[in-house]
């Protein structure tokens, strides 16, 4: 079985720990460029959102690579994203390919479980309690490297040092196998992040919270890699959300996660009284905690004609007023630039820092 | 006496009769916005974001012609219309309708939200509360619900037989006086093609955004079907062979479209959706390409928004129907 999926950000590390622990082969695609995206946007509905297109394109680059299953996450929510894997498993069948589809969450979870009898030989019970072990160690790992690096990025003195230390230690973590090789792999990987050279006596750097769609906040081929270009124009970056999140709020297992959530609606509830099926409770509560922990501002992102986020975009002008925190609403789609966006970054830069100046003479 | 603004935009064609009775029941005086035109459109583009959807668009210009007239703005929030086992939803923007216009709309009179939500609250509770803010007693809004929800069945029957949205509202609100002359004129001379269209209905019969495209099919010579003539039993019969649909609206956009499409009386069928509209862009692909199958009939799909321009939506239109006249002419020898 030649597996592939789409991909979100780093999440192909722990994914790919999970299917080869099974037994799978895991086929991931290269990461998204714009040729991906071509793709995507070639068989794709016109006005759907930018992410289906990117996600078609990865596994139309997969299946050109030989896979054989496309696994997808799939559901019935009042957001499109559930229905991405019907409708691309359909347009790419269309399209003359032949596979089998995982639409995890369609079908529930024990033909899933069952799928891989064949592959993980001898106790498949046992397989998938090593592989979810796996899973969740390296996505711990991920996320402690992600972490680490976007706290080093605004004070290294070699710009894009953090971020060489990132890729290689989130390499190193990949090629990891065994539990106790997956642990020493964090360890050193680590140490590479925590050996950067800094920048002493900088300035306070401006600090920015990222909300919006989740995808478009995750995925850094969507975002022109938004964390690092804040971070190397010496911007800390807080993503109100993180690929770790993403994978273990559905499995309910941490309970922090679960937590926030609920937080987050409860403080989003005068501006959105009602769950419209995407993250727009981390939009506005993302926004109303950065004004009340005094970040500098708050950057939103957002596919083009995402229903959730569009909500939310009527809505932030009034928090902005409200709250006295700026807020940069970026719509991403496939005609977006990497100019366009490091002007925009550029002029919201130079913003926060007249108003800190302000701030700091009143 | 209260006037309350309705917008003639979005869940007005669908419930602007239970919306009117049960407003009066309680006490209100309705107040209809104008019907759409460019100035009213301009105003809605301008107020709000710049990359929604052309009716919620619309919706937010009537109700910028209302502002000023009424004492208070009538806005639905539609979460759920369907009782059953699985979750359904209607569009995320129906459901945050409300949020949008109180976060990015100023100087408005005070809302009156209604909300509907058939999963977790009762119509009754829903009525209740709108009575309440307009100082009507419960058993006042008892009344006035029941007395709604009995228009609200009229108006839908009316539909089933075929009329046009704002056409069937007439008839019953002219109780059963002024129904008569219109009933006459309505059985026009049969055309020689028959086109369903498939979409919403606040797209396809608001006539400034559609630019009239049923009046322009019969002016073609073409019998129009709306999805509204299809019975909901047909409709859950369609749906049958394709589950795992959640949104409400979008399960009817289906059902019909497979009903038509299957149909040996329909020519063509047509497919009306907003630029940027989120749902209908699945839906659209799934009626595409899991729907329609070799045997069916001709279907097209027609994108609106605010920059449509009459001559677009009237050439496509024309050269749809004249495809089906003319594959009709050569099929026909053979067969």
């Amino acid at each position: 079985m030649k597996v592939s999926f789409p991909h979100m950000g780093n999440a192909y590390i722990p994914l790919s720990a999970l299917l080869t622990n099974l037994g799978a082969e895991v086929l991931v695609p290269p990461r998204p460029t714009s040729r991906t995206v071509d793709m995507g946007a070639l068989h794709a509905p016109e006005f759907v959102c930018l992410p289906f297109k990117v996600n078609l394109g990865d596994n139309l680059r997969a299946l050109q690579m030989g896979a054989d299953t496309l696994a997808m996450v799939s559901g019935m929510w009042a957001c499109r994203f559930g229905y991405y894997g019907r409708v691309q498993h359909q347009i790419l069948r269309d399209a003359g390919f032949e596979f089998d589809s995982i639409l995890l969450g369609r079908d529930g979870l024990l033909p899933v479980y069952k799928k891989f009898q064949s592959t993980a030989g001898g106790n498949l019970l046992r397989a998938w309690v090593h592989a979810l072990r796996a899973f969740k160690r390296k996505a711990e790992a991920m996320d402690a490297l992600e972490t680490s690096a976007r706290q080093r990025r605004p004070y290294e003195r070699d710009k894009g040092a953090s971020s060489r230390a990132l890729d290689e230690g989130l390499a190193m973590v990949h090629r990891a196998g065994s539990l106790r090789e997956i642990d020493a792999a964090r360890g050193e990987a680590l140490a590479l992040v925590r050996d950067v050279e800094v920048e002493s006596g900088m300035d306070e750097p401006l600090r920015v919270a990222v909300v919006g769609e989740i995808y478009a906040v995750l995925e850094p081929s969507l975002n022109f890699d938004i964390e690092r270009r804040l971070g190397e124009m010496g911007i800390i970056s807080h993503p109100v959300m993180s690929v770790y999140k993403w994978l273990f709020r559905p499995l309910k297992i941490d309970t922090s996660i679960l937590l926030a959530e609920r937080r987050a609606r409860r403080i989003a509830r005068p501006y959105i009284a009602y769950v419209l099926g995407g993250e727009e409770h981390q939009t506005i509560t993302g926004t109303i905690n950065a004004a009340r922990k005094g970040y500098d501002g708050v950057i939103h992102l957002y596919p083009f004609t995402c229903m959730p986020e569009n909500i939310c975009r009527t809505i932030l002008p009034r928090l902005e007023s409200e709250y006295g925190i700026p807020v940069l609403n970026l719509c991403l789609d496939e005609h977006a630039s990497p100019t366009g966006m490091a002007t925009r970054l550029e002029a919201f830069s130079d913003l926060m820092k007249q108003r800190r100046g302000k701030r700091a003479t009143a | 006496m209260v006037k309350v603004g309705v917008p003639r935009a979005l869940s007005y064609y669908r419930y602007f009769p239970l919306w009117k009775t049960l407003l009066e029941g309680v006490g209100a005086e309705v107040v209809l916005s104008r019907r759409t035109a460019r100035g009213l459109l301009e105003d809605g583009v301008r107020h709000c974001v710049d990359d929604i959807c052309v009716p919620v668009k619309l919706y937010f210009g009537h109700l910028m012609d209302l502002k000023d007239r009424v004492d208070r703005l009538f806005v639905s929030r539609i979460v759920s219309v369907e009782k059953c086992e699985s979750e359904t939803y209607t569009c995320p923007k129906l459901i945050g309708l409300p949020d949008m216009v109180k976060g990015s709309l100023d100087g408005l009179p005070p809302l009156l939200e209604f909300v509907v939500d058939v999963q977790n609250r009762s119509l009754k509770s829903s009525a209740r509360k709108l009575a309440g803010e307009l100082g009507a007693p419960a058993p006042v809004a008892r009344k006035a619900l029941a007395a709604s929800l009995e228009q609200q069945s009229r108006y839908e029957r009316e539909l089933l037989r075929g009329r046009a949205p704002e056409s069937a509202m007439e008839t019953i609100f002219a109780n059963g006086n002024g129904d008569s002359s219109r009933r006459e004129r309505e059985p026009e001379k049969a055309g020689d093609v028959t086109i369903a269209l498939v979409g919403h209905e606040y797209l396809i019969h608001d006539p400034f955004v559609s630019h009239d495209l049923p009046g322009k099919l019969s002016r073609l010579g073409a019998n129009t079907l709306l999805m509204s003539q299809v019975p909901a039993e047909v409709i859950a019969a369609e749906l049958d062979r394709y589950p795992g649909i959640s949104w409400s609206y979008e399960k009817e956009l289906l059902g019909a479209a497979s009903h038509f499409l299957g149909r040996p009386d329909v020519d063509g069928v047509m497919l009306v959706i907003g630029f940027a509209c989120g749902p209908d862009s699945i839906i659209g692909e799934i009626i595409n390409r899991e729907v329609r199958g070799p045997e069916s009939p001709p279907l097209t799909t027609l994108v609106l928004d605010e920059h449509t321009g009459e001559a677009g939506v009237a050439t496509r239109v024309e050269a749809f129907v004249d495809l089906i006249r003319r594959s009709r002419k050569h099929r026909r020898p053979g067969s």
